[in-house]
């Protein structure tokens, strides 16, 4: 175990340092994107530009910029180019958004996916199963900024039942918080139902024909019994994992869209943002934020796997 | 990284204890406040760095500088009148010397004086921070250029006497729009030993009617009254009716628009673009808090004259004639005003006569277009048209590229993000720039910001504003002259830039198809009549009164 | 559009986690006597709900194809011919296309303008089959870079082991930890400003290849992952080593011995795999950095759509339903195909 989790962070350092790389010669290739025209005004002359070149490094060769980059990340002093903006600042603020979008979407699909899936499995083949398919099959097709801008516009702006969506503090107006929320937990949230309702479906038809399945109910236990202690538990391992990887994803990223259309000012409106801006500094943070959290949540579902499923073994 | 991790986690918990807190002790004491929405946040509020019409706007009623613009509608808005100083710089026979004296007994929000030396620091402090404008100190004050390169220690063309509080300021060549310069935000005093870096999240104290007393960047701010300003009695600059303004980032125009149309929020930010969709209902439910005003800015597709087929002048002309403006003042959701001259509506300088090919808000007629284009010798040559990626100024270039193609050339767009567009088209690096979407939003209410784009003297290799590639020896003699005359005696040559104005539309060097228009619109809170509409700063938010 | 990791096996690291490699469904077959792509064939003729959304989809594909003819014999308007100043006449009435304040007017369902007009005062209807072109056109081809990759990568890696298999993985590993859409989107807005100059040939940046490249390359460790797995297994089969004591090479072991043991994971993927591209794509648009303008999409057709809301909602629908009934269509088509190839379900990618 302990030489598993050496080689993990081992290998987390490599794939970091790969990404970092990677992500910042990206804005590299654009022909006149050097920062410091953008930064120097519209109307500044060549000697100005040459200044702010010289005051941001940008005249210095890549690699020692790069390095100066990743040094200002590790002690927490990097700035935003367009704003002069403390990155590290900015990303803790637009937190709360972030946080209270995907955890809460998180217990919605996570809650609704077993569900779907258990009422599926056990009507397995008759129409309901298939009514549920062919519906997780629809929320697996939609994009989700397709759904939160319909969401918006029907049940928003022409019926009024919710607000319009923004982010709320918890902390000055929790009701508030709920409501402006409510859209954009279910709109994140349809995409995960369908895939998660199918992936314990399958599961759970799988662990009804394992053998200590059959052992359970020759010992005479009740069907529900049955259901709900062996096969539910045991299929439910492999969704929980999923769920861990999901949520990082989530966390680290993954709720750009969501977070776009809903207009919820959080990390990743902040990324699709300061990518608009070729801001390179927020790019750069917040994409190691995200593959951090993956490549940590996905070393802890590995360990948490093994542990629940004995005949797992890690390798390292 | 999982150092830091734990250190956010503690954070945000900090944080939401705090705005516990501070939840706990809101509520009460409302009393004259308001809340003003804006789509977008500011650069910065530090009058060092911010740029964006959203920071000037604030940053105009809390750093006043030396001298300031007028708080009123029009023309006598775009008047620069004294703000610090007691009056008006004395200009030098020469135009190169100008003289100051700052009032007496003036101070900043925080209680500390005003001292006549915080005038070239508040200078330094912009230039050091890399303010978007600094162009405007390093071309024109004796030694700003030195400093900027970081040569010497302080800006040799300024000298202060804090004693008497005598400024003066030497200039390399006369530039007339100089008292303009001296006007900015950016000229705005703070005091001596501000740190000479940006901060957006404490901006430093100033010597105006408001003050910010709460910043957090990208969600909002809050201004208060400035507790020592009234007692200072600046003639001209009034201390401002509301005590409290709040202002909140709002994410979507859709949602800033409606709840100011609900009453839910006092301002709407003349920034930003009211959907096209909601205007009708804004106009019938607003009435009497909603208005659209004209501002100096304009909208136009540069013709690069050095090139083929726009090196022709028959050529340009017949893009003047096929130009669909009310076509394009629709895609903009009826925000732009129609008009032919490259000086706005707004400015001392704009020409009184008819357009000179066709009328500005009438059909195009494409047929005079098409047979000036087989005139011209230039049919079929093929075009690459320029433009941003981003509604509505996508749809204009779409429009443009199809009225191009049915007068007889081969046009065909690209496209690019805003962010480097306006680098890619002033790059001399980029190949076939032809024509493209092209704006000016005016830096000060002076002819000579605009001519900037039209003067051969701003070609340059990189950041060249002068997209046309213009280079004609009548402009370059007429802004010699005109360029030197100084803002306060500006009316005094507004026959001269109408004549100029009118040339430039005549050798259709840029095809204008019209003016910005921003919509004031408000609560029925405030008194809509005696709110201004500034014609640098859009509103005056010291002229806002309650009803 | 988080294409969900963990969809295929618990393990998470690329190159690490256990492996649940099938018993290869073709070999299974084998002992019956009937071929195995017959039974599969078989199975997926007898699933007409699948076939039914197969048949979507291709209902889809061959409007899209058709849309030279709609727009020349039907709306007689081009993609990109717009009217903001023009007139259309709807139930008698002569309405305009763009209302004073730039709102687009809605379905006419006439021929004109059948679905509405955009903001440009475009035929949408002519411009949803165009874009369904490139949209089609884009998740095709990224489909088919993603598997050719992904199976070159998929069998070196498992096949060779070692340091190819670490390397390799260690690739893997960085696309696959890079949040996608962030990846994607910084590579479409960088790409799509300064093009590709790979030497040989050269990629302008409003060229579909960008957002294709991007998204196929995105999807590569989602195959290539399960296909390691699979060859790890293969590689110590007696008819590997059979081969091998015949003295074959390495690639023709590959190509002739163990590929047609993986290809029938590789069938299963195509559906998917293209179903997320068409998404991917969409996203990608949607954030500025797919098909870039003038070039339609369903992506940036709903893009300008939501743009423009509350106001002419079609320009959002037409494109957002389009979109959802072809990727319905072969999603379910693919999760029939899947059915009939691997019934145990070994191989998943529900993003």
């Amino acid at each position: 175990m302990a030489r598993f989790i050496v080689r993990r962070l081992l290998a987390m350092v490599a794939v970091l340092f790969a990404i970092s790389v990677f992500t910042f010669f990206i804005f590299q290739v654009i022909p006149n994107g050097d920062p410091a025209l953008r930064l120097a005004g519209r109307t500044a002359t060549p000697e100005n530009i040459a200044t702010v070149r010289h005051y941001w490094g940008f005249d210095k060769p890549i690699y020692v910029q790069y390095v100066k980059t990743m040094g200002h990340i590790f002690d927490g002093s990097i700035v935003s180019y367009t704003q002069q903006l403390n990155v590290e600042d900015q990303i803790r603020a637009d937190l709360p958004p972030t946080l209270s979008l995907s955890i809460g979407a998180g217990i919605i699909w996570l809650f609704f996916g077993i569900v779907f899936g258990m009422v599926s499995a056990i009507k397995a083949g008759r129409f309901t199963d298939r009514a549920l398919t062919v519906l997780s099959m629809v929320g697996v097709s939609t994009p989700v900024f397709f759904l939160g801008a319909v969401m918006s516009y029907y049940l928003g702006y022409k019926a009024g039942i919710f607000p319009p969506a923004n982010y709320v503090p918890l902390t000055t107006d929790p009701w508030g918080w709920f409501t402006h929320l409510i859209m954009p937990w279910f709109a994140l949230s349809v995409l995960f139902i369908g895939i998660y309702a199918r992936v314990l479906r399958n599961n759970f038809l799988d662990t009804m024909n394992e053998d200590f399945v059959r052992t359970a109910r020759a010992k005479g236990l009740s069907e529900r019994q049955v259901l709900v202690r062996h096969v539910l538990r045991n299929s439910l391992i492999p969704i929980i994992s999923l769920w861990g990887l999901d949520f990082a994803a989530v966390i680290g990223g993954g709720a750009i869209l969501t977070e776009s259309v809903f207009n919820l000012q959080g990390v990743g409106q902040y990324a699709a943002s300061s990518i608009g801006n070729l801001d390179v500094p927020p790019v750069l943070v917040i994409t190691m934020f995200g593959a951090f959290f993956v490549v940590l949540l996905g070393g802890v579902v590995d360990v948490l796997y093994a542990l629940l499923n004995p005949r797992i073994r890690l390798e390292g | 990284m999982v150092t830091r991790f734990s250190r956010w986690i503690g954070a945000v918990a900090l944080l939401a204890a705090a705005m516990l807190g501070l939840s706990a002790c809101g509520g009460g004491g409302k009393g004259s406040s308001v809340t003003a929405l804006f789509g977008t946040a500011p650069d910065s509020l530090d009058p060092g760095f911010g740029y964006t019409t959203q920071a000037a706007e604030p940053d105009w009623i809390v750093y006043t500088p030396l001298v300031t613009y007028g708080h009123a509608e029009g023309k006598a808005g775009g008047q620069v009148i004294p703000g610090l100083a007691t009056t008006l710089p004395k200009v030098s026979a020469d135009g190169l010397t100008y003289t100051l004296t700052l009032r007496k007994g003036l101070v900043y929000s925080n209680g500390t004086a005003v001292k006549a030396s915080d005038f070239p620091y508040s200078i330094e402090r912009s230039m050091k921070l890399n303010w978007g404008g600094k162009s405007f100190y390093t071309s024109n004050i004796v030694g700003a250029a030195a400093y900027d390169k970081g040569t010497v220690k302080t800006i040799s063309g300024i000298k202060t006497n804090d004693a008497t509080g005598k400024i003066t300021i030497k200039l390399l060549a006369p530039y007339g729009p100089f008292p303009n310069v001296l006007a900015f935000p950016s000229s705005g005093l703070v005091p001596s030993g501000t740190p000479m870096v940006n901060e957006p999240n404490n901006p430093p104290p100033g010597d105006g009617p408001y003050m910010f007393s709460s910043v957090t960047p990208n969600k909002g701010y809050t201004m208060v009254q400035n507790p020592h300003f009234a007692a200072q009695n600046i003639p001209g600059i009034p201390a401002g009716s509301i005590k409290t303004i709040n202002v909140q980032v709002v994410s979507t125009p859709q949602q800033e628009a409606n709840s100011v149309l609900n009453n839910s929020a006092d301002v709407f930010d003349p920034a930003d673009e009211i959907p096209g969709s909601l205007l009708p209902q804004i106009e019938s439910k607003a009435k009497g808090r909603f208005a659209e005003v004209t501002t100096a800015q304009n909208y136009y597709f540069f013709l690069n004259t050095k090139t083929k087929p726009f090196s022709s002048l028959l050529a340009r002309e017949a893009v003047i004639y096929a130009l669909d403006r009310t076509a394009l003042a629709k895609q903009a959701a009826g925000f732009i005003k129609p008009a032919c001259f490259f000086l706005p509506t707004e400015l001392i300088g704009h020409p009184t006569g008819p357009c000179p090919y066709g009328d500005a808000s009438g059909p195009p007629n494409l047929a005079k277009a098409k047979a000036l284009v087989t005139q011209s010798g230039m049919a079929g040559t093929p075009v690459t048209v320029w433009g941003e990626n981003q509604s509505p100024r996508k749809e204009y270039v779409d429009t443009y590229t199809q009225t191009l193609n049915q007068i007889g050339f081969k046009a065909t767009e690209k496209l690019l993000a805003r962010a480097v567009y306006f680098q890619q088209i002033g790059s001399a690096k980029t190949p076939n720039l032809q024509t493209g979407f092209a704006d000016w939003q005016q830096d000060f209410p002076n002819p000579v910001d605009f001519y900037l784009l039209l003067d051969a003297k701003s070609i340059q290799p990189v950041n060249n504003q002068n997209f046309g590639q213009v280079n004609d020896p009548f402009i370059q003699a007429q802004l010699a002259a005109l360029d030197k005359v100084p803002a306060t005696r500006l009316v005094t040559v507004a026959g001269k830039w109408e004549t100029l104005d009118t040339y430039v539309a005549k050798k259709a060097y840029a095809a204008v198809f019209g003016y910005n228009k921003s919509p004031k619109f408000f609560s029925n809170r405030i008194d809509f009549g005696s709110a201004i509409f500034h014609p640098v700063y859009f509103n005056d938010w010291s002229s806002w009164k309650l009803k | 559009m988080a294409i969900d990791p963990a969809a295929f096996t618990p393990g998470t690291e690329f190159s690490e986690g256990p492996i649940t490699a099938a018993p290869s469904d073709a070999a299974r077959a084998d002992v019956v006597g009937i071929g195995p792509y017959r039974l599969a064939l078989r199975r997926l003729r007898r699933n007409r709900v699948a076939l039914a959304f197969g048949g979507l989809f291709l209902l889809v594909v061959v409007l899209c194809l058709l849309a030279p003819v709609y727009s020349h014999d039907i709306a007689h308007i081009g993609p990109n011919d717009g009217r903001p100043n023009g007139t259309v006449t709807v139930g008698g009435k002569v309405e305009q296309v763009l209302s004073v304040n730039g709102v687009p007017i809605g379905p006419s369902w006439h021929s004109r303008y059948f679905l509405g007009a955009d903001n440009d005062g475009r035929d949408v209807a002519v411009r949803l089959l165009y874009g369904g072109r490139n949209s089609l056109q884009v998740g095709l081809v990224a489909a088919l870079i993603t598997l050719v990759l992904a199976a070159a990568v998929g069998l070196a890696a498992g096949y060779f082991r070692g340091i190819t298999d670490g390397l390799l993985s260690r690739a893997m590993d960085v696309i696959w930890s890079y949040p996608a859409v962030l990846l994607g989107v910084a590579l479409g807005t960088s790409l799509a400003l300064g093009g590709l100059d790979l030497g040989l040939f050269q990629v302008s940046g409003n060229s579909l290849w960008v957002p294709t490249v991007i998204i196929g390359v995105v999807y590569i460790p989602y195959v290539a992952k399960p296909l390691r797995g699979q060859v790890l297994g293969l590689r110590e089969r007696e008819f590997v080593d059979a081969a091998r004591a015949q003295g074959m090479g390495s690639i023709r072991i590959l190509l002739s011995e163990i590929l047609p043991n993986v290809a029938s994971t590789i069938i299963v993927f195509v559906p998917l795999i293209i179903a997320n591209a068409i998404l991917l794509e969409a996203a990608l648009s949607y954030l500025g950095a797919g098909i870039q303008p003038p070039n339609p999409s369903w992506g940036n057709m709903i893009a300008d759509g939501i743009h423009q809301l509350p106001g002419a909602i079609h320009d959002t629908l037409v494109p957002g339903i389009m979109l959802v009934l072809a990727v319905l269509g072969i999603n379910v088509f693919g999760d029939g195909v899947r059915d009939a190839l691997d019934p145990r379900a070994t191989v998943r990618i529900e993003h």
